[in-house]
């Protein structure tokens, strides 16, 4: 199993009052909290945590797109990516990824994943998720009943430009093109692996199966809840009567790992209720635009990560509301009603423990939902610098090498770069 | 396009395509469908009279719709076809911009048989309504138009009908929420699997409004707007939270060929489910109706 360093850049000095206060931390969120000083501070942390992370030995570091949102900092997550390309050494990088449709045209995507590809002698891995309501409806103002198509055709292009032979003429619904011709071309041939971020459309889970992509579940909410949403995938590809193999299947978790079980329960709590409670105090109005899901997601009851987010953010919010009423007061119209560090941990939204008790947790993920590209979050919420080194370092050298070997001998990783693909600088320069 | 004979043969005599057949809750929405392209159209057709159309707004043509009832107690025949991806007819596969939009909706009037006929439009329906007229001017006669979507202003703009949960939704949709039940609530005798589907209905209709008005309802209208020469008969909800009452003089001004503006008291942005039979009434001094004018 491959563990991939992932970092959701959260800007890390949100007010204690945030949730009671505001109401979303995406789209809508007070361009006056942003402080630039803070913002300086943090994005170059984060990049020193991505780099510590490649030096730790994870697989691969990875980075994500979002926008108007105050606990993802990388609108463009090609421009981080850019700076890891220079620093990670033979580390791979996933960018998970480029939200198709929200480029004009999309070939701008398979040019810069082309230019990193580049630089990094091909060690990218491609990432096209349709985009977050919040991001691609709301903060871009894209169409959502015309969204997946757009990102579908766009998806098309790019790998249409990645592989053809010639110039072509590009004649699609949205993206009208006399003259495809993406240079530099890509490493990877005949493209990098390409992984789909869902949160739950069982179209996608449709799509992926048959067209062999990774489908990779982001949740927040850990493997337990996850399980249902993996299934799902791995029953379509059941249907087609492929192989489950598990690297056609990502999933991010929260670790949090210490020496001792309750120095953890002591060390992350702060960062832990940072992220489930100002994080993802996301407005319940931004998460279920209609047309954004398929009929076939609708008629299937199935919820959306950020829809569930929000429905459990507003729900507290409306239970902090009555209490409020309850007492007589005009305070916590937003909610000062928490999800408390226990319940994280118990539903499995956290992985915490000493390294024996992840570990365990780990491989009962991994092997329960079939899971062979793992994105951690060892980074989370507010967590400071020195907290974040410790958490990845341990899962790096502790938990890691314990799981590495899961499903390797029994299958092979068609989604990940090879090396006997890959170019380097210092062999290069020996021709 | 021929314009339609105003006494079109029946709906319910043209009917080609089974409501049960082509759509399990058709039936509910829209008594008849009519084939369109590779789907169908539900309409729903009442009274006797003179031809008069109605085109829906946001909330479509849900199965109980008392300004249709009322328009067809005034002595006219009322032919409301559902737009494409609005309850009763199949999704709007294919419609990706305004243009597509317009042919569709010009194809829909002639196919219902109102082209040519006076008109009750409301909200996005309304919208439609006008942006025909603009391109097809003999497409409707004298037209009543409720809050169309349109025309914006920096300084007053139209509200968010979106970003924003279902409960608050419906709030804006109508004064008198209880006016958009047979939209937004499910009929107590519905079979439980029919639920969902009534479910997704509503969510295809939610989506081809959004299809049509987002991310801002101004589609380059005002640039057209000269074109439409019939009669127009404006009217604003009062309490419209979406399109501020403002817009009613932005409307005036714009249009060439205004004959009276109403401003109803009780009424939100979707003023034919708050006030039906002011509507009505307005609608039969507008077309100067049989019964309004013995």
């Amino acid at each position: 199993m491959k563990s991939i360093f992932f970092h959701l850049m959260p800007y890390p000095e949100l007010p204690p009052d945030f949730p009671e206060t505001h109401r979303s931390v995406w789209v809508d969120i007070d361009p006056a909290l942003y402080d630039p000083e803070v913002g300086h501070r943090t994005y170059n942390a984060y990049l020193d945590q991505l780099e510590f992370a490649a030096q730790c030995g994870f697989d691969a570091v990875g980075i994500n797109e979002h926008h108007s949102n105050g606990y993802g900092l990388m609108p463009s997550p090609n421009i981080i990516a850019a700076a890891l390309s220079r620093s990670c050494g033979d580390t791979n990088i996933v960018v998970l990824g480029d939200s198709v449709a929200l480029y004009n045209p999309p070939l701008r995507v398979a040019e810069e994943i082309a230019m990193l590809d580049a630089i990094t002698g091909g060690r990218m891995i491609a990432g096209f998720p349709v985009g977050s309501p919040m991001d691609t409806i709301y903060a871009y103002g894209q169409n959502p009943a015309t969204l997946r198509e757009r990102y579908h055709e766009g998806v098309d292009l790019i790998r249409r430009a990645w592989t053809a032979d010639e110039v072509f003429s590009f004649n699609g619904n949205y993206n009208k093109l006399r003259y495809v011709n993406v240079w530099p071309r890509p490493v990877q041939k005949p493209h990098p692996p390409i992984w789909i971020p869902g949160g739950g459309s069982v179209d996608t889970w449709d799509w992926c199966a048959s067209e062999d992509l990774v489908y990779c579940y982001l949740s927040y909410f850990g493997y337990k809840a996850g399980l249902r949403t993996m299934q799902g995938f791995w029953k379509k590809v059941q249907d087609l009567g492929k192989e489950t193999n598990p690297f056609q299947g990502g999933f991010a978790q929260f670790v949090a790992v210490a020496d001792t079980e309750a120095e953890a329960w002591d060390l992350y709590r702060e960062p832990a209720e940072y992220f489930f409670n100002t994080c993802l105090h996301v407005y319940a109005g931004f998460a279920d635009p209609p047309g954004y899901k398929t009929p076939n997601t609708v008629r299937a009851g199935v919820e959306g990560m950020v829809e569930r987010a929000a429905r459990e953010a507003t729900a507290r919010r409306e239970a902090n509301v009555a209490e409020a009423a309850k007492a007589g007061s005009a305070k916590s119209s937003y909610g000062s009603k928490k999800l408390t560090f226990e319940a994280m941990v118990e539903k499995g939204y956290i992985i915490l423990g000493n390294p024996t008790q992840v570990t365990e947790q780990v491989h009962e993920l991994a092997t329960t939902m079939n899971i062979g590209h793992l994105m951690v979050f060892s980074h989370f919420g507010n967590m400071g610098p020195e907290l974040a080194k410790m958490n990845t370092e341990m899962y790096a050298t502790k938990v890691m090498p314990e799981v590495s070997g899961l499903f390797e001998d029994e299958y092979e990783d068609r989604w990940w770069p090879k090396p006997t693909q890959q170019l380097s600088l210092s062999a290069s320069a020996a021709q | 396009m021929a314009q339609a004979d105003p006494a079109a043969q029946p709906v319910s005599e043209r009917r080609t395509v089974s409501a049960t057949a082509t759509a399990p809750l058709a039936g509910h929405f829209a008594p008849s469908t009519l084939p369109y392209r590779d789907g169908h159209i539900g309409v729903v057709e009442l009274g006797e009279g003179p031809t008069i159309g109605y085109l829906h707004g946001m909330l479509g043509n849900p199965g109980v719709h008392p300004v249709l009832e009322e328009l067809a107690a005034s002595g006219y025949r009322v032919v409301a076809p559902s737009l494409p991806g609005f309850t009763g007819s199949s999704e709007a596969d294919g419609l990706r911009n305004l243009h597509d939009w317009v042919v569709a909706a010009s194809e829909v009037i002639d196919i219902a048989g109102i082209t040519g006929a006076p008109l009750v439009a409301s909200s996005v329906g309304a919208m439609m309504a006008l942006e025909v007229a603009a391109v097809r001017p003999e497409a409707f006669g004298p037209m009543v138009l409720c809050a169309p979507f349109g025309l914006w202003d920096d300084d007053d703009p139209v509200a968010d009908p979106f970003g924003t949960t279902l409960s608050v939704q419906r709030a804006m949709l109508t004064e008198d929420t209880t006016a958009s039940a047979a939209f937004f609530e499910d009929p107590a005798d519905l079979p439980a699997d029919m639920v969902v589907e009534h479910g997704v209905h509503r969510y295809l209709t939610r989506t081809a409004a959004a299809q049509l008005i987002w991310p801002l309802p101004e589609w380059g209208l005002a640039a057209r707007i000269h074109r439409v020469t019939n009669p127009v008969t404006l009217v604003h909800g009062a309490k419209d939270r979406i399109i501020p009452s403002s817009y009613l003089a932005r409307w005036s001004a714009a249009l060439p060929n205004v004959v009276t503006t109403h401003l109803i008291d009780d009424a939100g942005h979707q003023a034919d489910f708050d006030q039906p039979s002011q509507i009505a009434q307005i609608a039969a001094a507008a077309f100067a109706s049989p019964k309004a004018s013995a």
